[in-house]
């Protein structure tokens, strides 16, 4: 009996000594704070939460999963703790669009502890995992590049449409630090061209659904670039080293024929020349010699003075003949070539006497024909004396006219067609009333026009014979009409037959219809050449 | 003739749709790539709002939300399998309707951003300007869409958004978190209604 309540009343106690011991060796308290809580949905489907535990006080300590969904209040437990401090949430047990509320308790026999709650939708914890068996293929040739291909996660369906994966990858040089990164939208493979040749690729790919974040990057997959082989260069290299060498005797060849080629090339060209001059002979700078050596070549009629020579004229006076009718008094003047032949002479007196003849025929005025034929008497002789002189010549007119005392030109408009010299100039005017004309014969193997232009220069026409016995005489410069040319008389005036009536142009030779009076002209000698 | 004795299927009710339908409809374009274009569409809103959301900071976002959007009333999907199950008509007419019920929120937000932080103003008012183009942009696109596909993809339900005067703060963060959500349950739709309609070509998916 004693001992049975000595036992009771030890039992209390007791207890409380055992638990003081077991407290003293063991620190036992409530379970510390389950922390960290997390959770993530790989598929969109479904989803799982971690948690780490806290101490567990000592105690075996119970972790408990709670979670609350929106719209429904009754609280529920995790479906599966398949793996130590986590949750996995099946598809039956996944919902979207709508706020989950998690919380997680530790209990042990001295008490509970909680987590911090978690709210979130299931969109907001998806994050799929790495994508799988990434791939690298090096294709070579004239383009090389490298293909990237991988798998999308197992667990993900793709075919429903409920889930659409984007893709991202990078890659680096393995010495660089740099990543370059790509997207890909839905395609598991990606291309890259511009790849440098003999390097090592390294290249991560990950991926996510709709607008989550992205997965993990994959394990590191190196890929090595093969240098490719050159082909034939050797091949090539013996090709253009033959081609060279045609070259190269070409430019020898050039370069040592190079006057040969610079003559064909650049042919010279020929320096101006004037016929008969000759360079040095200017350069030397005696201009006689020059001058005389561009003469000789030239052939350059020589021009002799006209003071040095004989003039020989010879006038012919017909007022009667009929071919001047229109007025009296005038006086052909026909002009006689002379030359060497004294046949030829004797036929141009012949003529002239002829000539004579006709006019002698005429009535009027006798004296004034006896006094012309005197003067044609006269002429023959003074042809003869200046014979000499006129061998120069091929033609000598001579034309009296009064005195004037000043020698002056009376323009000899020289028939075109001529070669003969039609020169005639006044020499000078004798005492009796004769003009002396020098008939200047000037071969001319030049052309006419240095000629007529000489000739042009010593044109005078007169203009009129006043009383006083004066000839005046027009400065004509302009070109004398052809046909006047042709046939052109001078008008001759004989002072001592002088009638009153006479006035400039009377007691003259009849100038013919077709001329105007003032000229003198040169016939060509008709039968002379 | 007119033109809408011809083509019946467009109303001209509204301009501008009246002419993308009669253009679409005379180049017959073909739906899929109206529903492919209507999901990067669906999809770059989605991706505006999620980034949103994120450049608040989740200060702005307590973590003890209920929300309770002017669109729960909406009956919708949850899950893959009730996704799957549902009509493509339905589909439309869903994404349809929640596209609809967000056209004045939007307004509201983008004309309440002084409410916020000086610094989140102009990144908010910037994000909801792009958002309401999209929005609209998405909007003219479903509607040629349904036209095609029936009298089902037609019906809109109506979700008021009764707010008139200025909101708080808290209230913005609301609506941002709803936004995010009703996008992307339009973009996950247009998804699966792409995936659908390309049974041909399994790398649309």
């Amino acid at each position: 009996m004693v001992c049975a309540r000595m036992v009771k009343h030890l039992r209390l106690p007791l207890l409380l000594l055992l638990l003081a011991l077991a407290a003293e060796c063991n620190s036992m308290s409530k379970p510390g704070k389950p922390d960290k809580l997390g959770c993530r949905s790989p598929d969109k489907e479904t989803f799982f939460c971690w948690w780490t535990p806290g101490s567990d006080g000592g105690l075996p300590t119970v972790h408990r999963l709670y979670y609350k969904t929106e719209g429904r209040e009754t609280v529920r437990q995790c479906p599966d703790y398949h793996t130590a401090h986590s949750c996995f949430f099946s598809k039956t047990y996944t919902s979207i669009w709508v706020e989950y509320t998690v919380i997680v308790e530790a209990s042990n026999a001295l008490g509970n502890t909680s987590s911090d709650p978690l709210t979130f939708d299931l969109m907001d914890i998806v994050k799929p995992y790495a994508p799988e068996n990434v791939t690298l293929v090096v294709s070579i040739g004239d383009n090389p590049h490298l293909t990237i291909q991988w798998h999308t996660p197992s667990n993900i369906d793709t075919k429903s449409g409920w889930v659409t994966l984007k893709n991202q990858l990078r890659i680096k040089l393995e010495k660089s630090k740099i990543w370059k990164n790509y997207t890909s939208d839905t395609q598991t493979h990606f291309t890259i061209y511009n790849i440098e040749l003999g390097v090592v690729y390294m290249v991560e790919v990950r991926c996510a659904i709709d607008n989550s974040a992205w997965s993990e990057w994959t394990n590191t997959t190196f890929v090595k670039v093969p240098n490719f082989p050159r082909t034939d260069n050797s091949f090539w290299i013996l090709v253009f080293s033959l081609s060279l060498i045609p070259l190269l005797v070409a430019m020898i060849i050039l370069i040592l024929k190079r006057k040969t080629v610079k003559k064909y090339i650049l042919p010279p060209v020929p320096a101006p020349k004037i016929r008969g001059v000759d360079v040095q002979l200017l350069k030397s700078g005696r201009s006689e010699d020059v001058i005389n050596a561009m003469l000789l070549n030239q052939r350059f009629p020589v021009v002799m003075p006209w003071k040095d020579q004989n003039e020989d004229y010879l006038i012919v006076s017909d007022k009667e003949t009929s071919y001047l009718p229109l007025e009296k008094n005038k006086i052909f003047i026909l002009p006689v070539a002379i030359t060497l032949d004294s046949e030829v002479q004797s036929k141009e007196t012949s003529e002239v006497d002829r000539f004579l003849k006709d006019s002698e025929s005429s009535s009027e005025e006798s004296s004034e024909k006896t006094k012309s034929s005197q003067l044609l008497t006269k002429c023959p002789s003074t042809n003869v004396l200046n014979d000499e002189k006129a061998n120069q010549l091929k033609g000598v007119t001579e034309k009296i006219i009064q005195p004037f005392g000043i020698s002056g030109y009376v323009d000899i408009p020289r028939h075109e067609h001529t070669q003969e010299a039609d020169y005639s100039r006044v020499n000078e005017v004798n005492s009796d009333n004769i003009l002396i004309m020098k008939k200047e014969n000037v071969p001319h193997t030049l052309d006419t026009q240095g000629q007529e232009g000489g000739v042009l220069d010593d044109y005078s026409r007169v203009k009129e014979v006043n009383s006083d016995n004066t000839v005046f005489l027009e400065k004509h410069s302009d070109s004398v009409n052809a046909s006047i040319r042709a046939k052109g008389y001078i008008d001759w005036v004989n002072q001592k037959a002088k009638s009153p009536h006479v006035t400039g142009h009377s007691e003259m030779g009849v100038c013919p219809q077709l001329v105007g009076c003032g000229y003198v002209d040169t016939f060509p000698p008709p039968a002379v050449i | 003739m007119q033109l809408e004795t011809i083509l019946p299927v467009c109303s001209p009710a509204h301009k501008q749709s009246f002419v993308l339908c009669v253009v679409a409809m005379c180049r017959a374009v073909p739906i899929n790539d109206l529903i492919y274009r209507a999901s990067q569409q669906s999809d770059k809103l989605h991706a505006l709002s999620t980034m949103l959301t994120q450049e608040l900071g989740s200060e702005a976002f307590p973590i003890d939300r209920v929300l309770a959007c002017h669109t729960s009333s909406l009956q919708t999907p949850t899950d893959k399998e009730q996704a799957l199950q549902v009509s493509e008509s339905d589909l439309l007419s869903l994404a349809r309707s929640l596209l609809q019920a967000w056209s004045d929120p939007l307004e509201v937000l983008s004309s309440s951003t002084n409410v916020l932080p000086y610094s989140a103003q102009s990144t908010l008012s910037k994000t909801i300007q792009k958002m309401q183009e999209h929005s609209k942009d998405l909007k003219d696109g479903l509607d040629i869409l349904s036209s095609k596909m029936g009298p089902a993809a037609q019906t809109i339900t109506s979700l008021p958004f009764i707010q008139t005067n200025e909101i708080g703060q808290d209230k913005i963060t609301k609506l941002l978190s709803c936004f995010r959500r009703d996008s992307h349950k339009i973009d996950s739709f247009l998804k699966v209604l792409r995936c659908r309609a390309a049974n041909m070509q399994p790398q649309v998916c």
